[in-house]
């Protein structure tokens, strides 16, 4: 299978006058097309950064980073993106925002036709009865499966997601999972997604392959593949020993990453 | 929301209890101190205007509390009636019942009403002449410094220098530019014009390059990630975002607006309702001079009523 993604070396240091931050050093990886890689790793290690590079949000400083092997410039519609939270214009109602959406990728297309496929998706998602309704009327998983809709209907062959499900309180996440993986494995062309958490059971669940980065500067501390059959049923899942097996190697990778660091920082000091 | 309110919260109100106060005041003698022939019987013939008026308020208020749907309506038409009574209470007790005041220079409630009823047609002239300067100032600003905020909040570089000399000559109080308008230009029209404009400008001009600035960082990442293009980058997404801003900014401008109107048109005006207040208090005549003060009361009241409906509807979505 060909490569959607190609990232090589890449480097990404934040230049602010005086001290300068490495965020990335030397990130290396690939993604198969039709791949859902999750990208793990502590906070501030650098994955909203990774992600904003594959988005063409932010530039970098060394590396490359290849979409269908294309040098990335800048965003492109051949990439979508789902962020944390508050992505949705406020201004504009549910169904608006994911025909806003729709009609940067249809120009020229009648209205009708736009609607339509806005209301196809928000279907999809199970909102076609807030479809009115104004993103602060609408609870935080509402607003994050409005965002998958739009992100969806514009049919992007990449999908970016930063932590879509962080704001979310536990029950709708797992909800919202289902819901993601049902849309995914749904598309006729399955979707390559590079999703970022710090949540190792979402990233378990949902993956074909898992990828951890060191603490910050980040680069590829564990590249794993989870083997796990689909369709995935969550209980059958947890229940099984491989699954705690997996789940505890993964764990202590985490965790032990931790240490070593630690270590090694007392040992500076 | 939608439970009925009981028929007893809409009839037993406070504002009914002052209103019978202010008709049982107007049995009181009016004050005798300085009554002569001519003037009681003008108090006398007044105090109907001011009954025929309260009642009218009353009407009113009895029609509104009996169809109103919501409860906070029904408590602000009691409340604005309320406050209505408590000042015609006041009023009335202070000049034609006690004379604590001149009533030269304060004459009471009714004649006021009845100067109000004979200047109705020179002072909707006023009234219209006012509004449409503040209507040319203020849209003139608004077409002008909105597409140019827009313009230089968006640039990085310029944006803060913008920022800076907007703050810079939005701080100079806009009255000065009154003489320099006046030396300039060729008519007042156009000077009360031009002022209204410059005070106007700079609130509206910073307010839209605020609310660019205060932009949150996703709405942006969000909009780029989704290809918006450039023009509509500007209008769908930077003006509707700055939008709180820019309201903010206007109506600043707008209270500004009326302040300078009113001080332009005590200066050198031929019309208008400040003229009219500088021209009857500089002829003595203080019942005129009141009734201008409390109709330019009003006509601000509802333009800010009016534009904070707007204003609501335009940010219907926070
Ligand atoms: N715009 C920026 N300017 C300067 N430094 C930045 C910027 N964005 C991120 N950084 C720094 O880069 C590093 C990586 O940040 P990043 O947001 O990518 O981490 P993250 O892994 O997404 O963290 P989290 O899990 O908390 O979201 C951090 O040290 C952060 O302080
Ligand atoms: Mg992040």
């Amino acid at each position: 299978m060909k490569n959607k993604i190609d990232i090589s070396g890449l480097i990404v240091e934040y230049g602010e006058r005086g001290g300068k931050n490495l965020a990335l050093d030397g990130v290396t990886f690939s993604v198969p097309e039709g791949q859902f890689v999750s990208v793990v790793g502590s906070s501030g290690c650098g994955k909203s950064t990774l992600l904003y590079v594959l988005g063409g949000l932010c530039g970098f400083t060394g590396g490359t980073v290849l979409i269908d092997g294309k040098p990335v410039t800048g965003p492109g519609s051949d990439r979508g993106f789902v962020f944390q939270q508050y992505s949705l214009f406020p201004w504009m109602t549910a169904r608006k925002n994911v025909m806003f959406g729709v009609a940067q990728v249809r120009r020229g297309y009648p209205r009708r036709e736009i609607r339509a496929v806005a209301d196809e998706y928000l279907n999809k998602v199970g909102l076609t009865n807030a479809a009115h309704r104004y993103p602060s009327r609408l609870s935080g998983g509402m607003q994050q499966r409005v965002a998958i809709a739009r992100t969806l209907a514009m049919g992007a062959d990449v999908l970016l997601m930063d932590e879509p499900f962080g704001a979310v309180d536990a029950k709708n996440r797992v909800l919202l999972q289902e819901l993601l993986l049902d849309l995914w494995s749904d598309e006729t062309k399955r979707k390559t997604v590079v999703f970022v958490t710090h949540d190792l059971d979402e990233a378990i669940f949902l993956s074909d392959r898992i990828i951890m980065l060191t603490d910050s500067p980040g680069s590829v501390y564990l590249d794993i593949a989870v083997e796990f059959p689909r369709p995935r049923y969550r209980d059958e899942m947890m229940k099984s020993i491989v699954y705690d097996d997996f789940r505890r190697t993964l764990f202590a990778d985490f965790f032990g990453q931790k240490e070593k660091k630690i270590e090694r920082d007392s040992f500076i000091i | 929301m939608n439970k009925k309110i009981p028929l007893k919260q809409r009839l037993f109100r406070i504002s009914h209890l002052l209103f019978a106060v202010f008709l049982l005041i107007q049995i009181l003698p009016p004050a005798m101190s300085k009554i002569r022939g001519k003037t009681e019987l003008a108090i006398a013939d007044s105090a109907v205007h001011a009954v025929v008026f309260m009642a009218a308020v009353e009407i009113m208020l009895i029609a509104v509390s009996l169809t109103v749907k919501k409860r906070e309506t029904l408590v602000l038409f009691s409340d604005v009636s309320a406050f209505v009574y408590i000042v015609f209470i006041a009023w009335t007790l202070a000049t034609a019942k006690f004379n604590f005041i001149s009533e030269q220079l304060f004459p009471p409630p009714g004649i006021v009403l009845r100067q109000v009823i004979t200047d109705v047609t020179p002072l909707l002239g006023h009234i219209s002449a006012s509004l449409l300067l503040i209507a040319k100032g203020f849209s003139l600003a608004c077409v002008t410094a909105i597409p140019l905020g827009l313009v230089f909040g968006s640039s990085a570089r310029f944006g803060t220098a913008a920022s800076m000399v907007s703050k810079f000559i939005g701080a100079i109080p806009p009255v000065v530019y009154i003489p320099y308008g006046i030396a300039l230009l060729p008519t007042f029209k156009t000077v009360s014009a031009m002022v209204i404009f410059l005070a106007s400008f700079w609130p509206i001009f910073g307010g839209t390059m605020n609310g660019i600035m205060l932009i949150d960082r996703n709405i942006v990442n969000s909009a780029r990630t989704l290809g918006v293009r450039r023009v509509s980058m500007l209008f769908d997404i930077t003006l509707n975002a700055a939008l709180p801003q820019i309201l903010l900014g206007a109506s600043q401008a707008l209270t500004v607006s009326f302040i300078l109107l009113t001080s332009a048109e005590m200066i050198a005006a031929r019309n208008g309702l400040g003229y009219y207040v500088k021209n009857y208090s500089d002829l003595g005549n203080y019942t005129r001079t009141i009734v201008g003060v409390i109709v330019i009361g009003i006509v601000i009241s509802l333009v800010f009523f009016a534009f904070n409906r707007l204003q609501r509807f335009l940010l219907r979505w926070k």
